[in-house]
């Protein structure tokens, strides 16, 4: 049973926008039951899609054309998928690579000859291409060459591989870039706004991705099998669901956060939204057991995380020490009606930012009747709007209350105008520049709200002690410059969470904590940061694979419940080896 | 070659902000040009025959549209020989407010060129809810006059409230009064409640020279969506070449803290 709360007491519940927004915290965020890659495997179940192979035309070493097809309930998409010879060094995980071990489209309709010569011919380009309006997605992907000759080896030899490479790496692919929404040609967002099965933001990206992952098992088993056909098994179910698909992000990803701010509102507030309704939910011991089962599993999940980037692995450290003494709070405290709320404030005084929002998580996790509503929420049609009747003091006052955040730096002290944003005439990379010594601070990429802010208070300010009286727009008449942010103010202070509460030039920012609450939604995992300004995380890693969606699953909770995969036993994997199967639908 | 509407206002966008103009200006610029493009009103040509102007107007000191004159219903703007596309939205905007106060406004832009491309914005500010009619004249010599003048032509753009396509009229007049001035200004009406649609008086001498219906103009984005927008290489091309400007030229520096290396054989 859940008690639905009023609107009045979710907003006195809600947490406050400086807690929530403070980057930092955002940067803490864990993949949820809320992410792109859970709601969409619960999409596909509940409409029960189906995906079969069309064709899977591969030599000896896995390189040709794969196509796989997509039959949901109102339509049907095709994953067409390139997989070709990549000299070691082409072999680059960053934006400004030229070439790929595989590359892939998702169409949507059905893929002829011609359509398919097409791809062939621009799809395997990429940025250089000229692709097809009626692919929804196109994205590439490099191989973990240590895995792939690890998994062909030990399944040509007639053994599964040791789970323990997955823990690692866990996947076989990652992708270096999932484009979406007329990137290079292909179809704008637009043309799903009325699509319901792709309509959700980065829904059809994330099924790229899913495709890939069930085309890396087949092609390594493939391999395999053509390598040794008198030994090779396939691969043990447990072990392919272990497989992930990995993901290589670097500064690209911030520009997205800053310029969709109506976005990450809608994302932010639904999570924000679904733990309010949750903290006045009254538990019973069912749901207390349930709750310190899923921290028993984060805590392992945790340990078995692996990165060589210290600060990040202190974090993963500090969290799964933590978790112990939160499953001894949870035994020890009675079970009052305000047990959520009481786990929620006691975390916020007594754990870390990962903790704290890794036990928001797994509360999202208990109560999938609450949370699920909110995927329908994600999306946003997104327009900044200016009010330009709004008297002058009136954007004055909303400034210094909706904002003060932004009004709270000293931007004269060089530690916080240090770095500036741009982009490079290397495939527009954005990149970050320490002012005063890197070239390029005079096409500054204006990604750093805060000083936007605080100098159009400071105008404004000025402006209104000649005109006390002046509109919106007789200010803007005279002092254009400032149409842009003002348009973001008067908008963005009717929503709580879209602004990110940082100031993007301060020396001690964090770009990585910008990526993370990105890749948090998307749904990833293994966060593994290899700098400041570059991380590879996993996705998919734990889910059902497409056998397993193609059965039909009459169990759709337990089907869903695959947050904080951890790592098969050698004994359980090499006890269920698995069919290869090829079976070509045609 | 067929680009995306976001490939397409994403690269004007650069290309303004290549061309100079302030963030906001980019945006909306890049916004009408594309949504010109999109219903199939040669935004992109529109804007190459400006561009020119815009090349050369770019280090103007002055930019923003003057006031002119103002009360509560009216407002008079020199658009300082801009193109509308960074001198129109503002004043537009001061139309919206205007006639949110009033009930009722007319804003005059003297002073402008690349009117068509007003378009755009008038769609904004309709999806806003309000109803905006746009009026101009195109040539001084009525048509006919021996001379090879072009035709003095009118063109009424009228958007209903909430709707994201106009009606289109243009017409070529030939009854043109002595006191002809100088064709180089735009007209607007905002009214919250009052449609302000295209219509002609059936005795008046004119000849219709286009027409565009709500109707064909959905059907025109609808087609977009399905297969893309034409566009003109030349063009384009062109159009990359200002967004270049923006861009910052690489370093050993820049290249190393940007992301992942040159190999990632791992």
């Amino acid at each position: 049973m859940i008690d639905r709360v009023s609107p009045l007491e979710e907003s006195l519940r809600l947490r406050a926008p400086e807690r929530v927004m403070d980057l930092e915290r955002l940067g803490s965020l864990h993949p949820s039951r809320l992410s792109f890659v859970r709601s969409l495997m619960r999409q596909m179940a509940r409409q029960r899609w189906q995906i079969s192979t069309t064709r899977f035309d591969l030599d000896d070493d896995g390189h040709g054309t794969a196509i796989y097809r997509l039959q949901t309930p109102r339509g049907r998409y095709h994953g067409v998928i390139f997989s070709q010879p990549l000299p070691d060094t082409a072999r680059s995980d960053r934006v400004i690579a030229e070439a790929w071990d595989v590359t892939f489209g998702v169409v949507e309709g059905d893929v002829d000859d011609a359509l398919l010569e097409q791809m062939a011919a621009n799809v395997p380009l990429q940025e250089a291409g000229r692709q097809h309006p009626r692919l929804l997605v196109l994205s590439r992907a490099n191989r973990s060459l240590r895995n792939f000759a690890a998994f062909t080896e030990a399944l040509g030899a007639g053994r599964q591989p040791d789970p323990q490479w997955i823990t690692r790496v866990g996947y076989l692919y990652r992708t270096t870039a999932v484009y979406g929404n007329g990137k290079f040609g292909i179809a704008d967002f637009d043309r799903l706004r009325d699509n319901p099965d792709f309509q959700r933001p980065f829904s059809a990206q994330m099924l790229g991705v899913y495709l890939l992952r069930h085309f890396s098992i087949e092609q390594i088993e493939h391999i395999a099998r053509r390598q040794a056909p008198a030994t090779a098994i396939g691969l043990a179910a447990s072990l392919k669901r272990y497989l992930g698909i990995g993901n290589s992000t670097g500064l690209g990803m911030a520009p997205f956060l800053i310029n969709h701010p109506q976005l990450i509102e809608q994302w932010v507030e639904s999570r924000e939204q679904a733990l309010a309704q949750i903290s006045a939910q009254q538990p019973d011991e069912a749901q207390r057991a349930a709750l310190m089962a899923l921290i028993s599993r984060a805590q392992r999940h945790l340990e078995q995380t692996v990165t060589e980037d210290e600060e990040q692995s202190a974090r993963n450290v500090e969290t799964a020490a933590a978790l112990p003494e939160v499953r001894i709070w949870l035994e020890q405290v009675p079970l009052t009606d305000d047990l959520w709320q009481e786990l929620i404030e006691w975390g916020h005084r007594s754990l870390s930012l990962e903790t704290q929002e890794l036990i928001n998580t797994l509360l999202l996790e208990i109560y999938p009747d609450i949370v699920e509503p909110f995927e329908d929420r994600m999306g946003v049609d997104e327009r900044l709007e200016l009010t330009p009747e709004m008297p002058l003091v009136r954007l004055k006052q909303l400034i210094e209350t909706h904002y003060d955040w932004a009004l709270s730096y000293d931007f004269d002290d060089p530690e916080n105008r240090y770095w500036f944003w741009y982009r490079s005439v290397e495939k527009e990379e954005p990149r970050l520049g320490v002012r005063g010594s890197e070239p390029g601070a005079d096409r500054e990429l204006k990604l750093a709200i805060a000083p936007r802010v605080a100098d159009t208070h400071r105008v404004i300010t000025d402006y209104l002690s000649d005109h006390p009286r002046a509109t919106t727009v007789d200010f803007l008449i005279q002092h254009s410059r400032h149409k842009d942010i003002v348009r973001r103010i008067q908008t963005m202070v009717e929503t709580p969470f879209g602004e990110i509460r940082a100031n993007l030039w301060a020396r001690d920012m964090k770009p990585m904590h910008l990526l993370r609450t990105k890749l948090s939604f998307f749904g990833a995992s293994r966060f593994d940061p290899k700098s400041d300004r570059w991380v590879r995380i996993t996705l998919f890693q734990g889910a059902p694979l497409v056998e397993e969606l193609n059965a039909e699953p009459e169990d759709l909770r337990a089907f869903d419940d695959w947050s904080f995969p951890l790592e098969p036993s050698t004994s359980h994997a090499e006890d269920i080896p698995t069919t290869i199967t090829t079976g070509v639908v045609t | 070659m067929k680009v995306s509407y976001n490939e397409l206002q994403g690269l004007c966008r650069k290309a303004f902000l290549g061309l100079g103009f302030e963030d906001g200006d980019a945006s909306d610029a890049a916004d009408m040009v594309a949504w010109m493009q999109l219903h199939e009103l040669d935004g992109l040509e529109a804007l190459n025959r400006g561009l020119d102007y815009l090349l050369a107007e770019q280090h103007a000191q002055e930019q923003a549209p003057v006031q002119l004159y103002a009360d509560g219903d009216l407002a008079v703007l020199d658009g300082q020989g801009h193109s509308v596309l960074r001198s129109s939205s503002l004043a537009l905007e001061l139309g919206f407010a205007k006639a949110r106060a009033r009930g009722f406004s007319v804003i005059k832009i003297r002073r402008c060129h690349n009117r068509q491309l007003i378009m755009g914005y008038l769609a904004r500010i309709a999806g806003r809810g309000m109803n905006v009619t746009a009026f101009w004249r195109n040539a001084q010599a009525p048509q006919g006059d021996g001379n090879g003048e072009p035709p003095l032509t009118e063109q009424v753009v009228g958007f209903r409230a909430n709707s994201s396509v106009p009606e289109i009229r243009v017409y070529a007049v030939t009854q043109v009064p002595e006191e002809n001035e100088l064709n180089d200004g735009i007209t607007l009406v905002f009214a919250n409640h009052v449609n302000l649609l295209p219509s002609m008086r059936s005795e008046f001498d004119y000849d219709l020279l286009a027409r565009h219906e709500e109707s064909t103009l959905l059907a025109c984005r609808e087609r977009a969506m399905l297969d893309g927008i034409p566009i003109n290489d030349g063009v384009w091309n062109r159009l990359k070449d200002l967004a270049a400007r923006i861009l910052v030229e690489s370093t050993d520096a820049s290249r190393g803290g940007a992301g992942a290396g040159t190999t990632d054989n791992d």
